[in-house]
């Protein structure tokens, strides 16, 4: 069996990187979006009234993708390459060693691990971007430059982040990601929770943000070093950290970044801002939100993983904290109605998955769902976006019901129930084989606590597949009925011009609250109640949304193509092999081989023995299988088969005073909001006032104007020494010569 | 004239004949500014307006020569065989003399003589060569840079007294001519007396020190006062000597006790003239103490206490106590004074006697790291300074110069520009990151702390921070403030140049950072003991200068 306090800090040697600069033009993948930014700002401030923007944004995010694959294709894997591309920032002085500089030149780190990001970031930021320039048509003019630049900037961000040779570019990435997450949150910034949901986003990343300088920062006094290649040296060989620094110190870096990376990654105690972010326009909840920048802290733990593999109980914590928050936001996903934030609480639940992958030392698992996530969460954003793009901003799944049977909305329909396939985990797609290999991992490990996390995630599986198909079979399943949302609009190849009718007698004013940021010029004359009522139409995505929806489905089903190989052809799996030649496999590769070495001995003695099967791996897989077509059969008899059903659960859960409680915590999101309400802001709140009190009347009042007036006071003691008069002026002169003169020489009979 | 006459006869009758041709060769920049003051004299007596006008041209032409051959001067071998106590001092301090010297050249051009020329064109008048001053504006103008750079050369007390008397006499003679007022007549007057009791001040010290030592020779000097203080200890007269010295020069610094003058001239002068004498007698002041304070040494100094010898770092210890006390109250008088004013000429003069106190910590902190901070610091400050008066020198109301805080308020709305220009170099005077200002305090302050001295540099931190308040009034009022009726009237000078003064300065407060690492070395460059490492004419001050004089 084996514990993890006997998971030596393996000395795993990551291979020394290798300068390479002849790949510097694998800074066009950086380049490239800045440049995107760069001029759709220009078109912003000059005025275009056009889709400029969107096309500059798309092709040069579709150039990085080429740039990226260009690498992929081109570079040796047998080291990791360090490229240079400039001196950034670069201080020495004399001291104790090693702390005696601190180097972070922009430099790129490139290993498979970094490749393996970069592929999927680039490359479903061209496609999301693409789709991205029809859904924000109605913003052509106003929003639609502000929006593409933010994107354009959010890559880049991206890319410094991922590919950034050091903990100071990886840093500088990561606010970038944050500063662009922030404006896109409040994209619509007249809307008032859009502009208090990015408050929030950026306010929680604020708090991990914190965690992850103060862990760069204990990473340099500890190792004297920011930049990978050079920790990753002073690591493996096993070098004791520096004479200065502190051990408490270095016991914390792993704590620190975690911090960080929860934060980032919306884990408990800081995942309450991404469900919210679900305010910003979708495309970028898909590319931002659900993709790419959540998993930021899936990327920062395996990229440090040395460092963290050194301390099995940091790795404990790791695995522990992604599995609550798995089960958490899977049980607050089940009680929502807005169908994005169904998805935004998967987000929050799959995420957790993927640390617990961390945790449980599968780094691969946790890569691989990253990898396959991506896809599948990006389809369901896109899907659920492309609902709301055609119904109006309705996201409501009480209010819409058999959307697939709509002229115009199959290919939506299909594509998001495979989505939804994989995000259950159905046998077979991607998002079976990446979850199973975590929840394997996690009984494999032989560590009770971790198998006692497996059983939560086997239970959470079952939750997901149940709120997956539940949004699935009430959206898109059933007799055909939807109303449309609060931002009725046409599109200019809409059949109907719903807009100027003043005369039909409901002209309600303006009730919609841009959830769309579709300000039109038009008289709009429909409220969302009585929107369904007249010349209202849903209306199909044309060719950018749909084409781009079958792309990402079929990138979500060729995303379990790997796992064939690696399962059932027995061919090494493409992302296994991609993450065993990065750092993310150090301390791993030795306790992989031990657990399968294991496997014939430990058989008997796996948690999932009473299937009668001996691998556990398959009997993760059979089980976890079997949990998840239950889910989705629960969904399909209480939400398509008989739908009262679930209202009088819930009504008969309610009226007992016994299990009350339940439907309202999850309904109420485990009050998580109102508890840190009661026990941060308001305190804050009571302590912000009490201070200001104080430093209006003590610290202004007292202090600073009393102190600011004590020179002023001074000054005007000696006014009437500048009078203007010469004979004053040298009379006073010629005295303080004197009194000088006559205190030198008191000094000097003194000796001093 | 007989000032000029006299220095020109003791050159001759310098008693070390030896380095006398590299001395000369050392000279010749001052002696090429000669020239020009000659000639521009000349040009501004004639008839013919467009010489007349061409005058300031002319000016910048010599100067912008005098940079090209200070850089040529300071590579040949005459620098080692001149048996200077700082042999290398010349090289950076006379190019940027000269390149901020250009610069005030620009922002003088158009305002001397403007209203008579005007009248001339006008018919008003005819041509009086009694009546036109810009010749002699400029000659005195150049006359009192040339008297500056020869400060850098000063080898023997005589010298360094023509010297400083050279940079002091024409700029009384500008500041009376700089503006037909009385004011301006009554600011010259005062400062003329004024600097008549500091020359006597320091003529009295260097009294003292021939006294004390029997040489008038500097490098003589040093020897001599080494072995006093390794055998009896320096006498009192030497110190006596050095005290008067420092409190006098102390006037061209305008630190206390010698400042009283500075908010009255500096306000009575124009804006141009003001800007000049923000710069040029101070990197005079600072030049004559740098080169007195190395005659006494900072290596170790003894003192007789009780009968035994004390070892002592350093300056001898009363020296130090005069410099420090002379800083701490120019520091704390200079930026509590400056509070008060709702002028901004007499703001800036109390500032820039604020700005002489943090100087005095770096010439306090010592010969190599301490010498090199005042060095670079001079060029942010000069740089600064030149932004501050030139944005003043483009506004006027009514033809008056415009020198009050309302004036100022809401420029922004009107003059974008000049308001940019202010804002960036009064954050710059600061001290704030990326400005220059930034990186001069920080050396200085760097310096200070090296040499131990914590305390006096927490003081001028302090000191810094009380500045700000009244620097960023010049940020704040131009920037935010309301437009109202009297703001209305002031209005751009027609001249360009000042405009283009306050820009270029206003840019290289941001710009010149970039090229610290180049600027520091030059700067550093002043302290090196011979011509090795004369600095390459490339350098981006010098061709800063350069590329401005071609224009």
């Amino acid at each position: 069996m084996l514990d993890p306090a006997s998971i030596q800090p393996a000395v795993v040697s990551i291979p020394a990187a290798i300068p390479s600069p002849e790949f510097a033009w694998a800074g066009l993948i950086l380049l490239l979006p800045v440049l995107a930014a760069v001029l759709s700002t220009i078109c912003g401030a000059r005025g275009v009234k056009g889709k400029l923007p969107g096309a500059i944004t798309s092709i040069a995010l579709i150039a990085s993708f080429v740039t990226t694959l260009m690498l992929f294709l081109r570079l040796p894997d047998d080291a990791p390459r360090t490229v240079h591309l400039f001196d950034w920032v670069a201080f020495a002085w004399s001291g104790t060693a090693p702390n005696t500089s601190f180097l972070a030149p922009f430099a790129l780190y490139v290993d498979s691990l970094t490749l393996l990001w970069m592929l999927f970031v680039t490359g479903l930021g061209s496609l999301i971007s693409i789709y991205a320039t029809e859904y924000m048509e109605a913003d052509v003019g106003k929003g639609y430059a502000r929006f593409f630049a933010s994107v354009a900037f959010f890559l880049f961000a991206m890319g410094a982040l991922v590919m950034g040779g050091n903990l100071i570019v990886l840093y500088l990435g990561w606010e970038g990601v944050g500063l662009a997450s922030y404006l896109l949150i409040g994209y619509f910034y007249t809307k008032p929770s859009a502009v208090a949901a990015a408050k929030k986003a950026f306010i929680m990343n604020r708090i991990g943000d914190l965690g992850l300088a103060l862990g760069g920062f204990l990473i340099w006094t500890n190792y004297g070093t920011v930049e990978y290649d050079a920790l990753f040296k002073a690591i493996s060989s096993g070098a004791a950290p520096a004479a200065n620094a502190s051990a408490w110190g270095a016991w914390a870096i792993p704590y620190c970044l975690m911090l960080g990376a929860f934060g980032k990654s919306a884990q408990i105690p800081l995942f309450v801002w991404l469900p919210d972010a679900m305010e910003g326009p979708t495309p970028v909840s898909a590319l931002i939100h659900a993709a790419t920048m959540v998993t930021a802290g899936v990327y920062l733990i395996a990229r440090m993983f040395p460092l963290f593999s050194l301390d099995p109980n940091a790795l404990l914590v790791v695995a522990c904290v992604g599995c609550l928050t798995a089960f958490v936001a899977a049980t607050i996903g089940m009680a929502q109605y807005d169908i994005k934030r169904v998805m935004a609480y998967s987000t929050v639940s799959q995420l957790g998955y993927m640390f617990l992958g961390l945790g449980v030392g599968t780094t691969f698992g946790a890569v691989y769902h990253v990898f396959t996530h991506a896809f599948f969460k990006a389809l369901l954003f896109l899907c659920c976006g492309a609902i709301m793009h055609g119904m109006a901003g309705q996201l409501d799944l009480r209010k819409l019901s058999g959307v697939r049977t709509v002229k115009g909305f199959g290919i939506i329909s299909w594509t998001f129930f495979i989505g939804c396939l994989c995000l259950a985990g159905f046998p077979f797609t991607a998002g079976f084989f990446s979850k199973d290999t975590i929840i394997a991992q996690a009984f494999a490990s032989g560590n009770p606590t971790f198998a006692w996390l497996g059983w939560v995630a086997l239970f959470t599986a079952f939750l997901t597949a149940y709120y997956t198909f539940r949004v699935w079979f009430r959206v898109c399943a059933g007799p055909q009925k939807y109303e449309a949302g609060d931002e009725v609009h046409s599109h200019d190849d809409g059949a109907h011009d719903a807009h100027g009718h003043d005369d039909h007698g409901q002209a309600h004013g303006h009730a919609h609250g841009h959830a769309h940021g579709h300000a039109h010029g038009h008289a709009h004359s429909h409220a969302a109640a009585h929107a369904h009522s007249h010349d209202w139409h849903p209306h199909g995505p044309r060719w950018a949304i749909n084409g781009v929806l079958l792309v990402i489905c079929i990138g979500a089903l060729l995303a379990a193509v790997p796992s064939y190989n690696g399962e059932l052809q027995h061919k090494p799996n493409w992302v296994e092999t991609m993450v065993a030649h990065s750092s993310a496999a150090s301390g791993i590769p030795s306790h992989e081989h031990a657990a399968h070495g294991h496997e014939a001995g430990a058989a008997a003695h796996h948690a999932l023995s009473f299937t009668g099967i001996e691998d556990v791996h398959t009997a993760t897989s059979v089980v976890a299988s079997a949990v998840g077509v239950l889910g989705i059969c629960v969904a399909l008899w209480f939400h398509l088969l008989n739908r009262t059903a679930a209202d009088k659960l819930r009504a008969a859960l309610l009226s007992n005073g016994l299990t009350r409680w339940l439907p309202l915590l999850l309904e109420n999101k485990w009050y998580v909001d109102e508890i840190y309400h009661a026990v941060f802001r308001l305190p804050s709140w009571f302590l912000g006032h009490v201070l200001h009190f104080l430093d209006k009347q003590l610290i202004d009042g007292l202090l600073v104007n009393g102190g600011a007036r004590v020179p002023v006071e001074l000054g005007r003691l000696f006014q009437p020494l500048y009078n203007g008069a010469l004979q004053g002026y040298a009379a006073t002169m010629a005295g303080g010569i004197a009194l000088i003169a006559a205190w030198v020489f008191w000094i000097w009979m003194h000796g001093g | 004239m007989t000032t000029l006459a006299l220095s020109n006869s003791l050159i001759a009758a310098s008693p070390t004949m030896t380095n006398m041709s590299s001395k000369i060769t050392l000279i010749a920049p001052e002696i090429l500014l000669f020239l020009g003051a000659v000639l521009v004299a000349v040009l501004g007596l004639s008839r013919n307006a467009a010489l007349r006008r061409s005058v300031p041209m002319v000016t910048a032409i010599f100067l912008a020569g005098s940079i090209v051959v200070t850089c040529w001067v300071y590579r040949t071998d005459a620098v080692a065989t001149s048996g200077l106590m700082l042999p290398m001092l010349g090289g950076y301090a006379k190019t940027l003399i000269a390149a901020i010297g250009i610069l005030l050249v620009m922002l003088a051009g158009p305002s001397v003589d403007r209203r008579l020329e005007e009248a001339f064109d006008t018919g008003r008048a005819s041509f009086d060569p009694i009546r036109v001053m810009r010749g002699e504006y400029f000659s005195f103008f150049l006359l009192s840079i040339a008297g500056t750079m020869l400060l850098a050369n000063a080898n023997d007390l005589i010298w360094m007294f023509l010297a400083l008397e050279l940079a002091s006499l024409p700029t009384y003679v500008m500041v009376a001519v700089s503006r037909g007022t009385r004011r301006a007549q009554e600011a010259a007057v005062k400062y003329f007396f004024l600097g008549a009791l500091s020359a006597a001040t320091f003529l009295y010290g260097f009294a003292m020190l021939y006294g004390a030592t029997g040489t008038l020779e500097l490098p003589v000097m040093a020897e001599r006062l080494a072995t006093q203080s390794a055998t009896t200890g320096i006498s009192a007269l030497a110190i006596l000597g050095g005290v008067l010295a420092i409190l006098g020069i102390g006037f061209k610094l305008a630190a206390v006790p010698m400042h009283f003058y500075a908010a009255d001239v500096y306000e009575g002068a124009s804006s141009p003239t003001t800007a000049f004498l923000g710069f040029v007698p101070k990197i005079a002041g600072v030049l004559a103490l740098m080169i007195l304070l190395s005659t006494f040494g900072y290596s170790g100094h003894s003192t007789v206490a009780g009968g035994s010898h004390i070892a002592l770092p350093g300056l001898p210890a009363p020296l130090t106590a005069v410099l420090w006390m002379v800083a701490v109250l120019t520091m704390v008088l200079g930026n509590v004074a400056a509070l008060l004013q709702s002028n901004v000429k007499r703001m800036l003069a109390y500032s820039s006697i604020a700005q002489s106190g943090y100087l005095i910590v770096g010439l306090i902190a010592g010969p190599q790291s301490g010498y090199d901070a005042v060095l670079f610091y001079l060029l942010g400050y000069g740089v600064t300074n030149t932004a501050m008066f030139a944005v003043l020198a483009s506004l006027e109301r009514h033809g008056e110069d415009v020198e009050t805080l309302d004036d100022l308020a809401g420029l922004r709305t009107r003059h974008p520009v000049l308001a940019w220009m202010l804002a960036a170099s009064a954050i710059s005077l600061i001290g704030m990151p990326p400005f220059i200002g930034f990186f001069g305090k920080l050396a200085l302050f760097s310096s200070a702390i090296e040499a131990g001295q914590t305390t006096l540099v927490i003081i001028a931190a302090v000191c810094s921070a009380i500045s700000a308040f009244y620097y960023l009034q010049l940020v704040a009022v131009p920037m935010f403030g309301q437009p109202n009726a009297r703001t209305e009237t002031v209005q751009a000078v027609p001249s360009r140049w000042p405009r283009f003064a306050a820009v270029v300065c206003g840019v290289g407060v941001l710009v010149l950072p970039l090229g610290l690492a180049k600027l520091v070395a030059f700067a550093s460059s002043s302290t090196e003991p011979s011509a090795k490492v004369a600095a390459a004419p490339s350098d981006t001050t010098a061709s800063d200068a350069a590329n401005l004089a071609a224009r």
